[in-house]
């Protein structure tokens, strides 16, 4: 086993979790999406590194497909949103950012104390790793929780997508790719059709953040 | 076994073809095809009633994992030949009733669905199989009371209670079976082999598991709350299939599984069941005399019928258990020969009711009358079958009532005091009933039929289709077959009542054309007795033509001299229980509102007056409602947890997983 490949792996999984939290420590919009790019690529790195290991052209090209829909297209997508508004910030997360921050190291914390019973059933220089999916699904979850604007909910939804495709690559060495295919189309359109939402919600309220939409309900 | 599959599988094509015929030939050949599906099935089970012979049949196709199983026996024949009796009369009648209303794709198929599940569900022999076509029976006659909801809105109401109780009674059923098939196998021979084995309080926590069930689908009180909301919703012909076949399928059920697969049990089993026929008979007699609804008085009396079944199957269990078996199977042939005196009448009357909805749009007793001279027919029928249901003898109810009493009034002499009450009680309240029926269908008849009418469409009524009227004479005449010659019927009655019961060779009823007990006192001959009542009657007559040589003058009835008369000033219905209502007010506990508005000018003259009169099923005012509320009052406060922000939702969401996460 080369170390270059282990040394790689453990790099671009450990960079998934990295800018899931950053996600939660910046407010700019735009930043925020900057970080969900770097997740991406991250992401296609670590399925690339695998198949490179493995000799699975499969998972070579699950790679590329993530790195084409989850570093390029969505990013690009949620770019364009924000631009309407450059200045658009999270202003007034339901959890402050330093609060954010502490409960996600508790998440992180929470994900490898369960996540050890997993990795126990097969263990690996890989599978070891598998917890930090689970902690990217947690702190993706839980930025979808905490945060009002719209394009900060878009991107928690992302991660815990990006959380459980880490998982799968981890565990399984590489999912089918029919199955990524159909899994990262989905995300693609959730994305297309929120943002089609956003722009008639914004048209209608003036505004992105849900806690305002709440007179509307009933 | 051919034969009867051929029954079951002209229903399901006749269901086919509901679902898929275009509209305009749609109703007459699935009609036929059902009623033909009827006819194979009547034939089959008289067939296996004559010969006692059992058949089996076994396939691994329909149900997954287990497979269809269906075994005919002579107990579950006399059921499929009751279902099929009156599937023939509703079929018919549904090619002239259909074309208003109820001739649509859904309503057609799932009136076929029906009508197959009613014939299938006596012959399954397996936990599986019967479950399935017993969920199937409630399925589609559910889709089948909401078929005419656009006309009546009090549908959608009466298909929730219904749907609830029926949902409720085949989980509780599920569970009885549960309990006897926890030693492994689900037919029903393998269930009957393991209950020998079980504790006497196992079984018993079965059986009143399964009886929960069972008598709430039969409408025995206090489980019947769903029969009189559902029975008047559904279009007539569904009415009356449900009023005479799906209904005795409860009565099947609570003897099929205590006789048969449990063997008997206990004597306290029966001692419920009469009980439950006990207040059935009396609750439903009560009601039936108060209601003015021509279809919810039907209904009523439903329950009361299904209440001296009742009275029969427990009496016969728990003879049966007390060592006088020769008179339990007297007190079960009685049962069951009402069970299907009941169909042939109680089919009719409904299937007279849609008739008499039909031709004048009401249902209200007191909008009706004078029917008699503009639907002869129908009037007939009803007259016929009120006859039958007050067991006036030489008709179809006299001679099942007149067993049932025998089996009771033999019973007398049962060692265990228990059963001596329960025989005392089902006495009593077979005398009871036997009046207040007397009372609700003398109404029925002079109000509804007789004296003038009461509201312009009564006064234009006229005759329905042929189709409406054959069907219902088929029934009328089958019913008067039976109570002149029920004879006929005393070799099949024998085989279904003794079912799952060693066979006591020294009583029975002897062939014949009517019925003598054999080994115990006790006969009649309605043939007989009907001849001896012709010739008294024209000698009455010629008597009377005789003695009274007067002119006949004709002048209008109770006049009191007055000018005009008007139909108003008729009696009513209401009007007809008032004083019954009177003496049983605290059973039925009536609520009258006076509502009295004066003229602004002075307080001594009214302006208008308004009197209303009900009486509400206490049953359910106070036994249900509160249930109702409290589950209403738990739903409310789970709306607080709903407060319509999403983050709350996701965080619920989160936290879920995060609980689940951890305890896992």
């Amino acid at each position: 086993m080369s170390t270059t490949y282990v040394g790689v792996l453990e790099l671009a999984a450990g960079a998934v979790l990295l800018s899931a939290v950053m996600t939660l420590w910046r407010r700019s919009v735009r930043a925020i999406v900057s970080m969900l790019r770097l997740q991406g690529v991250a992401l296609s790195v670590v399925a690339v590194d695998l198949a490179l290991h493995e000799h699975e052209h499969a998972l070579l090209a699950t790679g590329a497909l993530v790195l084409v829909v989850k570093g390029v297209a969505i990013p690009a997508l949620l770019r364009r949103i924000a631009q309407r508004d450059p200045r658009s910030r999270e202003s007034r997360p339901l959890v402050n950012v330093p609060a954010s921050l502490v409960f996600a190291a508790a998440l992180i914390v929470l994900s490898y104390v369960v996540g050890t019973r997993i990795t126990a059933l097969a263990p690996s220089v890989v599978t070891n790793l598998a917890p930090l999916g689970l902690a990217t699904v947690l702190v993706g979850y839980f930025m979808l929780v905490t945060r009002r604007h719209a394009v900060s909910k878009i991107v928690g939804l992302i991660l815990v997508d990006n959380g459980i495709a880490l998982m799968t690559f981890l565990l399984t060495s590489g999912v089918p790719l029919i199955v990524e295919l159909g899994a990262s189309l989905d995300v693609l359109l959730v994305v297309v059709v929120l943002q089609f939402l956003m722009v008639s919600m914004r048209h209608h309220s003036a505004t992105d953040r849900l806690t305002e939409m709440k007179a509307l309900h009933d | 076994m051919g034969l009867y599959l051929a029954a079951l599988g002209l229903c399901a094509v006749a269901a086919a073809a509901g679902a898929l015929l275009p509209r305009r030939r749609r109703v007459t050949p699935t009609a036929l095809l059902g009623a033909l599906g009827c006819l194979a099935a009547l034939t089959a089970a008289l067939r296996i009633l004559v010969t006692g012979d059992a058949v089996t049949f076994h396939t691994a196709q329909v149900l997954p994992l287990t497979g269809l199983s269906l075994s005919l026996d002579p107990l579950g024949a006399w059921f499929v030949l009751t279902s099929a009796f009156v599937g023939v009369a509703a079929c018919v009648y549904l090619v002239g009733y259909a074309r208003e209303g109820l001739a649509s794709r859904t309503a057609m198929a799932m009136f076929m669905v029906f009508l197959l599940t009613l014939v299938a569900v006596p012959a399954a022999s397996s936990v599986m199989s019967f479950m399935f076509f017993w969920e199937l029976m409630a399925l589609s006659s559910l889709l089948l009371i909401l078929a005419d909801q656009s006309r009546h809105p009090e549908a959608r109401s009466a298909a929730i209670w219904y749907g609830v109780m029926t949902h409720l009674g085949a989980a509780s059923i599920l569970l009885g079976f549960l309990v006897v098939a926890a030693g492994g196998g689900q037919s029903f021979s393998d269930l009957s082999a393991q209950s020998s084995a079980m504790s006497p309080l196992a079984r018993g926590i079965a059986f009143l598991l399964i009886l929960l069930g069972f008598a709430s689908k039969a409408g025995a009180v206090p489980l019947h709350v769903w029969l009189p909301k559902a029975h008047p919703a559904a279009p007539s012909p569904v009415s009356a299939l449900m009023s005479s076949a799906m209904v005795a399928m409860g009565v099947y059920g609570i003897i099929r599984v205590g006789r048969d697969l449990l063997h008997g049990g206990s004597v306290w089993w029966w001692v419920v069941v009469s009980l439950l026929g006990v207040a059935s008979a009396l609750y439903g007699g009560l009601h039936a005399t108060t209601s003015t609804d021509v279809k919810r008085l039907l209904a009523y009396s439903t329950i009361d019928v299904v209440g001296l079944v009742l009275i029969g199957v427990g009496a016969a269990g728990a003879l049966g258990d007390s060592g006088l078996g020769s008179v339990a199977h007297v007190a079960m042939m009685g049962a069951l020969l009402l069970v299907l005196a009941h169909a042939g009448f109680k089919g009719a009357l409904f299937l007279a009711a849609g008739a008499v909805e039909r031709a004048t749009g009401t249902r209200d007793l007191d909008l009706l009358g004078g029917l008699i001279h503009s639907m002869p027919v129908t009037t007939l029928v009803v007259v016929v079958g009120a006859g039958s249901i007050m067991a006036v003898p030489t008709l179809s109810g006299f001679s099942s009532e007149w067993l049932l009493l025998q089996g009771l009034l033999h019973g007398f002499g049962a060692a265990s005091t228990p059963t001596v009450i329960v025989v005392l009680l089902g006495v009593v309240a077979l005398a009871l009933t036997g009046g207040l029926t007397a009372v609700a269908f003398v109404k029925l008849v002079g109000i509804g039929f007789l004296g003038r009418a009461r509201s312009p469409g009564a006064a234009k009524a006229s005759e329905v289709s042929m189709s409406m009227r054959v069907a219902m004479i088929w029934l009328t005449g089958a019913g008067v077959v039976i109570g002149l010659v029920p004879g006929l019927l005393v070799a099949a009655l024998d085989r279904a009542a003794a079912t799952g019961r060693a066979r006591d060779a020294a009583t029975g009823l002897a062939h014949g054309t009517g019925l003598v007990l054999t080994g115990l006192h006790g006969a009649i001959a309605p043939a007989a007795l009907l001849g001896g009542l012709v010739v008294v009657m024209v000698l009455v007559g010629v008597l009377n033509q005789r003695a009274t040589q007067r002119r006949v003058r004709r002048v209008e009835a109770w006049g009191c001299g007055r000018d005009e008369q008007t139909p108003r000033m008729q009696y009513t219905a209401t009007s007809f229980a008032e004083p019954l209502q009177r003496v049983f007010a605290d059973v039925l506990r009536p609520q009258a509102d006076i509502e009295v508005t004066h003229v602004a000018e002075s307080r001594y003259y009214e302006q208008s007056l308004a009197y209303e009169n009900r009486v509400v099923d206490v049953v359910e005012a106070r036994g249900y409602r509160p249930i109702i509320d409290g589950v209403l009052r738990v739903g409310r406060g789970a709306r607080r947890l709903q407060n319509g922000s999403i983050h709350r939702y996701l965080a619920l969401g989160f936290l879920a997983l995060l609980v689940v996460l951890v305890v896992a």
